[in-house]
């Protein structure tokens, strides 16, 4: 059987001796195969006991030991080393606890933060009286493409990998965060739930319009759930439930009443549509720089030249339902 | 002190169903659940193929034929009238469930899909493609997050405490600070899941599938039932034990031995690989025995579990977490090739003695789920009664526990009980350190597989009682080394596996006592079912140190004992 020789850099962290996480090295023998919680499982029997990490299922759906392998939030119990050493074309792996979570030990973390958030976008199906029924005799008639509609969805297992990595719940700290968005759509899309789009709006109310859109959410999730196509997916909607007083909100219409008119955007009005004269204002010196490098797009923009035929996709896209 | 109405410990589907149905009987009902893990970690998301119900949504069906299957699955050890409630109530509580959110896989009509499962007479399982337990307990979580259950996590419960006759609470360690802590409750509901953890080599259960709430219970002086029972899964994956679902074989797949044989066919004519789980993995060990396993540069002997033929589609669709781990676990993609299976230490069917009731000899002392024997699974657990006992007798738990704590006083809790636990925890730091957790673990491991696995003999049994007896001995040596109090998981694994030692024992002891073959329980020296002598649950308790082992009888309604044939 294949074996080899690797180094584990372990985050070290006990909160009752340390006053800031150092880094611990372990030599160990890994055959094929073995998992990184393989590994730490065997450095605590039989090197350090005191090595602290969480792991339960060892099948990725309890989402308990997500952490940092060089860096990249993973499930420890599905990466497999040697994968990852010839990945990174290394004998060493690192392995820290996830980021924008309390570190309770080690590699062991707390993530608090985000589960108090997840409770108050309430996750959780609040029935439509018109599809489900009120005794217990019968089920709602939900179809198989409506599931389709929401289904990947529930795949989440809440190891907060998203969360860990997303730019607007590490700076904003009203953000839901990247799950806690894709539950609220979860729900939104699900025929029996009594909100449904109206869930939009709880979204809106949790920071929507911060998520940059740098996928890495959906890069990242173990379980290929796409946090971040639910986030324009409730966009759209809560812009359909009227809620557009927002920069985000704005931008997103201003682009696209600007696309479709001309079949080509313009630049110049986006800041004012977006932001208004204030924002304008605001924004002042960086229009003025672009000016005086001659950058500055034109304030008039003539339509395409086949303005009518793009219309036509246009209207024909809009048939096609997310 | 805390102090609680209805303290219910384990968060995995029973006893979130119990929290739940405490509080809906209720809404005054202080209710806490206390889980050594996160609520969504625990094991019941990991159950993949799905529930049973009568729903008829495929196939004409009825509560009877599943009690009828139950029964015949259970090799006649379950009490039919715990499985006729049990299966009476499956519907209506499916489509609870469904009502709370439930995203199941549906029928073109819109309906609950169902599937086939081993054992069972029609498509009388209800999925949401392969990860049932995994939105079940999902919705569960969501509800009780909806209805503001009160949640200890990561809480390790280190003793139930009583005065004789009732429940006073319990001691917990809390794992984040390391504090030893009492909460006092009128009623306490284990519901902590089962201990297949102590073949630990060899398992699909999670790491911490170590049986805390069983040993609580044995320690406290309630009576274990039927702890020889112990099912293995046919398919888990060749190296790890990870559970591939039953369900691949209800959606069409083939077991294979190496000459590219159905091997089925010659032990379960009529129903091939859908089987129960107790005939398949007998069926799966004897190929490997007799040669017509595969072997690989590993050692590791297997059968092959082939899907191929059942098309691409259909394997995206209906098993898509099955390709999964085959593909990360594995390294094998089923679309093209078969995955390389061998049983696995799956479901305790034995467990904390109840009644249909879920009462305990403890007054306001409840379980339920798989740490409990009802008992509805008997000697061998049909596919999709585990989820479904679960939330049937949660539900019947949460009720039952929050009428109790309605018409009773907290009861006064004995300090001195904490001080003695104390003690008892900190003396496990100040162990010499002769013998060591991960050694004795997988020493524990070998004596049950070998002596406790699929077959099993008076030898082979006799030399593992032994053993497990030796380990028991050595046990108290092992020292926890971690000395901090933040989350000391050196500390929990010891007591987790203080625990294991415990129910092994137990497990070998009945087994050795049961000398004839029912369900999951095969000795290769009393091959055949001996109603005369053993249609009788063994109940074991512990007395002043010591393990007393009786028998109580089967209740029995409306099926007489027949022979098993599928």
């Amino acid at each position: 059987m294949e074996k080899r020789e690797v180094t584990l850099q372990i985050s070290r962290f006990n909160p009752e001796y340390d006053e800031s996480p150092y880094f611990e090295t372990f030599k160990i023998t890994v055959h094929k195969g073995m998992t990184v919680l393989e590994a730490l499982q065997y450095i605590k029997d039989n090197i350090d006991s005191t090595l602290t990490f969480k792991g339960f299922c060892r099948s990725a759906i309890c989402g308990s030991c997500a952490l940092k392998v060089n860096g990249h939030p993973k499930l420890a119990c599905k990466t497999q080393i040697f994968i990852e050493l010839d990945r990174f074309n290394t004998d060493t792996l690192t392995l820290e606890p996830l980021e924008n979570a309390t570190i309770i030990r080690d590699l062991a973390v707390d993530l608090k933060d985000a589960q108090e958030k997840f409770e108050k976008i309430k996750p959780y199906l609040i029935p439509d009286s018109e599809i489900v029924p009120q005794n217990c005799k019968e089920e709602s008639i939900v179809y198989p493409e409506e599931v389709e509609r929401f289904d990947k969805y529930t795949d989440c297992i809440l190891c907060g990998s998203c969360y860990s990595m997303c730019p607007a719940a590490i700076n904003f700290k009203d953000y839901a965060g990247p799950f806690q968005h894709a539950r609220i759509y979860r729900f939104a899309k699900d025929p029996r739930d009594g909100l449904k789009e109206e869930r939009s709006k709880i979204a809106y109310a949790f920071d929507l319009w911060q998520c940059i859109r740098c996928e890495r959410c959906s890069d990242v999730c173990p379980k290929q759930v796409t946090p971040s196509e639910a986030v324009i997916h409730l966009r759209a909607m809560s812009i359909e439930k009227g809620l557009t007083l927002n920069p985000g909100a704005r931008h997103a219409i201003a682009f696209y009443k600007s696309v479709i008119s001309k079949g080509i955007l313009n630049e110049a009005i986006i800041p004012l549509m977006s932001k208004g004269i204030k924002g304008v204002i605001e924004e002042m010196p960086v229009a003025l720089s672009f000016l005086a490098r001659g950058k500055m797009p034109p304030p008039i923009v003539k339509p395409i030249e086949e303005i009518e035929s793009f219309k036509k996709v246009v209207a024909l896209s809009e048939e096609v339902e997310l | 002190m805390l102090k609680l109405d209805v303290a219910v410990i384990g968060a995995g589907g029973a006893g979130l169903y119990a929290a739940l149905s405490a509080i809906k009987h209720n809404p005054k009902i202080k209710v806490g659940v206390i889980s050594k893990v996160f609520p969504t970690r625990s094991h019941t998301g990991a159950a993949q193929g799905g529930v049973n119900a009568a729903l008829s949504n495929v196939a004409e069906d009825s509560p009877e034929k599943h009690t009828y299957d139950t029964v015949k699955g259970s090799d006649f050890l379950a009490d039919q009238d715990a499985v006729e409630l049990m299966c009476q109530i499956a519907p209506k509580i499916i489509i609870e469930m469904e009502h709370m959110g439930l995203p199941f896989s549906r029928l073109e009509n819109g309906k609950i899909g169902q599937r086939p499962f081993g054992g069972a007479s029609f498509p009388r399982t209800c999925y949401a493609a392969d990860k049932t337990g995994h939105v079940m307990l999902q919705t569960l979580f969501e509800q009780c997050i909806r209805r503001n259950v009160r949640f200890f996590n990561e809480w390790f419960v280190t003793a139930l405490v009583h005065d004789g006759q009732k429940i006073c609470g319990l001691i917990a360690i809390d794992m984040k600070s390391g504090k030893i802590e009492v909460i006092r409750a009128k009623a306490v509901i284990l519901a902590t899941g089962g201990h297949a953890r102590i073949y630990w080599k060899r398992t699909s259960n999670a790491l911490g599938c170590t049986g805390d709430g069983t040993a609580l219970a044995l320690k406290a002086g309630v009576p274990l039932k039927d702890m020889e029972f112990v099912q293995f899964h046919p398919t888990g994956l060749r190296r790890t034990g990870i559970l591939v679902t039953e369900g691949a074989r209800g959606e069409g797949g083939y077991l294979i031995n190496r000459d590219g044989e159905r091997f089925m066919s010659r032990y379960a004519p009529e129903k091939m690989e859908l089987a129960p789980r107790d005939m398949v993995s007998r069926a799966i060990e004897t190929e490997i025995a007799q040669g017509g396993g595969f072997e690989d540069e590993e050692g590791n002997k297997f059968v092959f579990l082939d899907l191929k033929h059942l098309g691409k589609r259909k394997i995206l669709e209906k098993l898509p977490q099955i390709r999964e781990l085959a593909i990360d676990f594995e390294g094998i993609d089923p679309i093209e090739e078969p995955i390389p299976i061998r049983p696995t230490a799956h479901y305790c069917m034995g467990g904390i003695d109840t009644n249909i009731n879920t009462e305990t000899e403890i007054k306001g002392l409840y379980a339920t789920g798989e740490c409990t024997c009802v008992s509805v699974h008997g000697a061998n657990r049909l596919g999709g009664n585990s989820l479904l006992d679960i939330v049937v007798f949660g539900k019947i738990a949460g009720e039952m526990a929050a009428e109790y704590a309605l018409s009773s006083e907290l009861p006064e809790f004995p300090v001195e009980k904490l001080k003695s636990e104390r003690q008892k925890i900190e003396s496990i730091f100040e162990k010499d350190g002769k013998e060591k957790l991960a050694t004795l673990r997988n020493e524990l491991s070998d004596a049950l597989s070998e002596g406790a696995g699929i077959f099993r003999d008076e030898v082979k049994l006799k030399k593992a009682l032994e053993k497990v007896k030796e380990i028991k001995e050595r046990a108290k040596h092992i020292k926890v080394e971690d000395l901090s109090y933040t989350f000391n998981t050196n500390l929990q694994q010891t007591l987790e596996f203080l625990n294991m030692i415990e129910l092994a024992e137990v497990t070998v002891l009945t087994a050795l006592e049961r000398r004839e073959s029912r369900g999951a329980h095969f000795r290769t020296d009393y091959p055949e079912r001996n109603d005369k002598e053993f249609l009788k649950h063994s109940v074991v308790t512990l007395e002043n140190g010591e393990y007393k082992l009786s028998y109580k009888p089967v209740t029995i309604t409306r099926y007489k004992p027949e022979e098993r044939k599928y």
